[in-house]
C-alpha cells in the first residue's frame, strides 16, 4: 500500500467542532437543488412549478452534455422554480411528500465484477446521478462520453468542521465497497482511493494519507499519487456519493441520504445531521437559537464554502455548515498587542500565543489589503511542487503559457484556501487560481 | 477609548466618497486603522483569516530597531566623551545622543510620511506600513554627523525614486532605505565618508571606523594594524569590543549582540528568513578565508583581515539582518534566498577587499543583489518547469 506523509499544511483549530459520535436525524418539509451548484453546465428544465415528482426522476438536464441528468432529491410537489437575472435557474424548490422513487434495475442481481464500463456508466446516467461525478481539472461535470486517465477518491476529510469520512466509511464497509467497485469501471486507468485509515478496499488502489489539511483535498491527493499533465483529465466523486452510489446498486433506487456537520464558533451546540441532500439552512440551525444574533452563514468549510442566508440551502457538494461570528471589534492600538492565544491566532508567531487551544474566529479579516509582501506564507501551507507566488503573478498576467508552465493543471482553488488564510496582504489567492482556471477554459 | 473611537466614527463620513474631504481618505484610514484596527471583514473565499497583517508585520520590525537606537546614542555620547577626553555615565552620554538622533529621526518621518502620504492621495492608494520600517532603518545607517538637509534629500530620494516610482511598497526592485543611503554616499561623501564623521568630535580629530583602518594600507596584517590602532588612538578595536560596539560608526550598526538579537527575534516569529542570513554568512566566511589564502600573494591588507573580524566590522550584520531580508526586493524562492544570502555575503568581501575607496562592501553587495534576485529566481523556477516538463514529456 502506497504512503502518503503530507508535512505542509494546517488544521485550523477553530471552536465549535461537531459532535461525531452520534447523528442527528433531520427530516425537511422541503429540499432544493440549484443548478448553479455545478460547474459548466448550461441546464435546461424538464419539470414545472406544480409536478409532481418521484426521487430520481430528473429535473433538468445540460444542454452541452445531453446525457447528464439531474435527479431530484426528493419526491412531492415542484413549488417553486426560482429564476434569476437573464432567466438564469437559481433552484428549483420540492415540497417533500412520500418517499416514492424511481426505480432502475438494469444491474439487479448482477455480479459486479461481470459489470463491463458501459453497463455501469449506463446504470449511472438512467439513474441521472452522473453528476456525482466531477472533473479535474476545472472541477466541473465531465462528459461521459470520455473515459477518465483515472478515477480518485478521497476518504478523508481535514478541512476544517468537516464530516468524520473515516467513521463514515467504516460503519458501512460493505455498501461502500459495491460503491467503490460501480466506480471503479468507469476508468480504463486506475481508482485511487486515500484514506489516513487501512481500508484494503477491492477493485482500487488504496493509498494511505497522512497529514494536515489540505491532505484530504483531492488536488492534492492527485499531485502526489499522479500529477495532471495538460489534456489529460481525471474524475473524482465525493465519498458520500460513493455509498449512495453503492445503495443505488444494492436497491436500485437513489438514497438522496447525506450527513452533514454543523459547527463553527457560532453554533452553540455543534452537531451532525443525517438528513437528505439540498436541506435548507432553518432545518439544520432550529436548535442553535441563532436569532437576533450576528452570525454568517456558511454553506462549506470555512476556508472555501459560500456566504448563505437563513432562507438558503445547503449546496449539493457541501456536508459542512459552518455558523461564524460576525461581529468584528476594534481594538484600540490592535497591532500593538502581544496577542494571547485565545485572542489572536496565526500561524506566524507574530503573537504570544503560545498555546495551541480551540480559537473563536469571527469574519474578521484582520487587515486591509495589500501589494504582496512575500513572507512565504503562502508556500508554507501549500503541500505541492508549485511555486504559488509566480503562478500568482502569472494569472494576473493572464499569461496562459506561463500559467501551463508553472503547472496550473494541477491546482484548483480550494487547495489554496489556506494560502489565502495565512497571507499577510489579506489577498484571496484561490480566487485568483480560479479566474486563471477559467481563462484557459474559455480560450480552450 | 470609546470617546477616541466615537471621534473618528464621526469624522468618518467626511472622508467617504462625495465627503469634504474625501481626496485624504487614504490618511484618514491610515490613522484609523493604526489605532484601532481595521473592522473589514472576509467577503468570500476563506470566510476566516489568520491574525497577521502587514501592520503587525511592520510594526515588529520597527520594535526590533528600538534597542539598536538605544545603543546607538548611548555609543554617540561615549564616543563624544572619548574624543574629547572626558569621564561620563551611560545617562550622559544617552542624552547626548538622543540629542543627536531626535532631529534626524523626526526628520527622516517627517520627509517619509510627507512622500508616502503625497502619493497616496496622488494615486489613490492606501497609505502603506512599508515606510514605518523605511524611516526607522535610514537614520541608522547614517553617521550621527550627518547634516539634517542631507537626512531630507536622502529619505525623499529613498522613498520617491526607491520605491514610489514603481508603485509603492510591494512593487519596489532596490531596498529604499538603502537606496537613501547609496544616494547620500554617492552624492555627499565628505559627509558620510572617510575618517572624520563617525564619532563626534574636536575638529580635525580622526574617528575611522574599524574598516578604515586597514584600508589602502600595504603590506601588513589587518588585524596588527586594528591593535596598533588601540593602543594609539582612544579607540579600541579589539574583537570583542567590535562585537559589543563601543566603536566609531553608523549610528544603529556597531553592537553586535543586540542585532544577532534581533535577528533570532525576527526568525522566530517568521517574518524575515533565516536562509538569507545563514547564506550570506556563509558567503562571508568562506570568502574571507579565501581571501586570507591570497593574502601571502599580494600587499593589501584588507586581504588579511580574518572571518572572525570581518563579522563584526562595519555594518554587516546590520545590513543582512535588516537589509538583505526585506521581503520584497530579496530573492522570493526558499532556493534563491540560500544563493542571494551568499552573494552578498561573497560581495561585501570581495567589494571590501578590492575595492578600498569602498571600504563598506554590504551596501553595494545588497543593492546589486536586489537586480540580481529576480535572476536567481528565474533560474529556481526554470529548473521546476524544467521537471514538469520532463514529466509532461513521459
Amino acid at each position: 500500500m502506497e504512503k502518503i506523509e503530507i508535512t505542509k499544511g494546517h488544521d485550523i483549530r477553530i471552536s465549535g467542532i461537531p459532535n461525531s459520535e452520534s447523528y442527528t436525524h433531520i427530516m425537511p418539509k422541503k429540499i432544493s437543488i440549484s443548478p448553479k451548484s455545478f460547474r459548466n453546465v448550461k441546464p435546461k428544465l424538464l419539470v414545472a412549478e406544480g409536478e409532481v415528482v418521484k426521487i430520481g426522476s430528473p429535473l433538468f438536464y445540460d444542454k452541452t452534455k445531453t446525457k447528464v441528468r439531474f435527479a431530484s432529491p426528493a419526491a412531492g410537489k415542484i413549488a417553486n422554480i426560482k429564476f434569476g437575472p437573464r432567466r438564469v435557474i437559481e433552484n428549483i424548490e420540492i415540497e417533500i411528500d412520500g418517499s416514492e422513487a424511481l426505480k432502475n434495475d438494469s444491474l439487479q442481481g448482477k455480479e459486479l465484477s461481470s459489470i463491463k464500463r458501459d453497463e455501469a456508466l449506463q446504470f449511472i446516467l438512467k439513474s441521472n446521478l452522473f453528476h456525482f461525478f466531477r472533473e479535474r481539472p476545472f472541477n466541473q461535470i465531465p462528459n461521459p462520453d470520455k473515459i477518465p486517465r483515472d478515477i480518485f477518491i478521497s476518504g478523508y476529510n481535514t478541512a476544517p468542521l468537516s464530516v468524520d469520512l473515516v467513521r463514515l466509511i467504516g460503519d458501512n464497509h460493505k455498501v461502500f465497497q459495491k460503491g467503490l467497485s460501480l466506480v471503479s469501471k468507469l476508468t480504463d486507468g486506475k481508482t485511487f482511493f486515500s484514506s489516513k485509515e487501512k481500508f484494503n478496499f477491492k477493485d482500487v488502489e488504496n493509498i494511505l494519507i497522512n497529514g494536515p489539511h489540505p491532505a484530504g483535498n483531492i488536488g492534492i491527493q492527485v499531485h502526489h499519487i499522479k500529477p495532471l499533465k495538460p489534456n489529460e483529465f481525471i474524475w473524482t466523486i465525493n465519498a458520500q456519493h460513493v455509498l449512495t452510489l453503492g445503495k443505488l446498486f444494492e436497491k436500485g433506487i437513489y438514497d438522496p441520504e447525506i450527513i452533514v456537520s454543523i459547527g463553527g464558533s457560532g453554533a452553540i451546540a455543534p452537531y451532525t445531521a443525517k438528513t437528505i441532500s439540498g436541506v435548507p439552512i432553518l432545518s439544520l440551525i432550529e436548535n442553535q437559537n441563532l436569532n437576533k444574533k450576528n452570525i454568517r452563514i456558511v454553506s462549506g468549510d470555512v476556508l472555501t464554502g459560500k456566504n448563505v442566508s437563513e432562507e438558503g440551502y445547503i449546496d449539493f457538494y457541501d456536508s459542512t455548515l459552518s455558523l461564524i461570528n460576525d461581529n468584528v471589534d476594534r481594538p484600540f492600538l490592535g497591532m500593538l498587542s502581544i496577542g494571547t492565544s485565545s485572542t489572536k491566532y496565526s500561524l506566524t508567531r507574530v503573537f504570544f500565543n503560545m498555546k495551541e487551544v480551540l480559537f473563536n474566529f469571527t469574519t474578521a479579516q484582520n487587515g486591509e489589503l495589500r501589494p504582496i509582501v512575500p513572507l512565504n506564507t503562502w508556500e508554507k501551507v501549500l503541500p505541492m511542487d508549485i511555486f504559488p507566488n509566480e503562478l500568482y503573478r502569472a494569472i494576473l498576467a493572464k499569461d496562459i503559457d506561463e500559467m501551463e508552465k508553472l503547472g496550473i493543471w494541477e491546482c484548483d482553488d480550494e487547495d489554496f484556501a489556506l494560502c489565502s488564510f495565512s497571507c499577510p496582504s489579506k489577498i484571496d489567492v484561490g480566487e485568483v487560481i480560479r479566474d486563471g482556471l477559467d481563462l484557459i477554459y474559455l480560450e480552450g | 477609548m470609546q470617546w477616541l473611537r466615537n471621534i473618528f466614527d464621526n469624522l468618518a463620513p467626511m472622508f467617504e466618497k462625495n465627503g469634504k474631504l474625501e481626496r485624504f481618505h487614504p490618511l484618514f484610514e491610515a490613522t484609523d486603522t493604526i489605532l484601532f484596527s481595521t473592522d473589514e471583514r472576509t467577503e468570500s473565499g476563506p470566510h476566516i483569516r489568520d491574525n497577521i497583517d502587514i501592520k503587525r508585520v511592520m510594526i515588529l520590525v520597527v520594535l526590533s530597531l528600538v534597542p539598536c537606537y538605544v545603543f546607538g546614542a548611548i555609543n554617540i555620547g561615549y564616543q563624544e566623551s572619548l574624543t574629547f577626553g572626558f569621564d561620563a555615565n551611560w545617562q550622559r552620554n544617552l542624552i547626548s545622543g538622543l540629542y543627536k538622533i531626535v532631529p534626524i529621526l523626526a526628520v527622516t518621518f517627517a520627509t517619509g510620511a510627507f512622500w508616502e502620504i503625497l502619493f497616496a492621495i496622488v494615486r489613490k492608494h492606501s497609505i502603506s506600513e512599508g515606510f514605518l520600517v523605511t524611516c526607522a532603518l535610514i537614520p541608522l545607517t547614517l553617521p550621527a554627523t550627518i547634516p539634517l538637509w542631507q537626512v531630507a534629500v536622502g529619505t525623499s530620494f529613498g522613498i520617491v525614486i526607491g520605491k514610489e516610482i514603481f508603485g509603492g511598497v510591494g512593487m519596489n526592485i532596490f531596498n529604499p532605505a538603502l537606496t537613501t543611503r547609496a544616494f547620500l554616499y554617492f552624492t555627499y561623501p565628505a559627509q558620510i565618508s572617510g575618517d572624520k564623521v563617525w564619532a563626534i568630535a574636536p575638529d580635525g580629530y580622526s574617528g575611522a571606523t574599524a574598516l578604515n583602518i586597514p584600508a589602502g594600507q600595504i603590506d601588513s596584517d589587518a588585524v596588527t594594524l586594528l591593535n596598533e590602532a588601540s593602543v594609539n588612538t582612544v579607540f579600541d578595536f579589539s574583537w570583542f569590543n567590535m562585537f559589543m560596539g563601543w566603536i566609531p560608526g553608523s549610528i544603529g550598526e556597531t553592537n553586535k549582540i543586540l542585532i544577532i538579537l534581533a535577528a533570532i527575534f525576527l526568525i522566530y516569529t517568521g517574518i524575515t528568513s533565516w536562509r538569507i542570513m545563514l547564506g550570506s554568512v556563509i558567503g562571508l566566511v568562506l570568502t574571507a578565508l579565501l581571501t586570507n589564502l591570497f593574502a601571502p600573494y599580494s600587499s593589501n591588507a584588507m586581504l588579511t583581515i580574518p572571518p572572525h573580524y570581518h563579522l563584526v566590522m562595519g555594518s554587516f550584520l546590520f545590513g543582512t539582518v535588516f537589509m538583505a531580508t526585506e521581503p520584497v526586493t530579496s530573492a522570493h524562492t526558499e532556493i534563491g534566498k540560500w544563493y542571494y544570502g551568499f552573494f552578498i555575503g561573497m560581495l561585501t568581501v570581495i567589494i571590501r577587499s578590492i575595492n578600498p575607496a569602498y571600504p563598506e562592501g554590504i551596501m553595494l553587495a545588497i543593492l546589486l543583489m536586489n537586480a540580481f534576485a529576480p535572476l536567481i529566481d528565474y533560474f529556481v523556477i526554470k529548473q521546476n518547469i524544467k521537471k514538469r516538463m520532463l514529466r509532461y514529456a513521459q
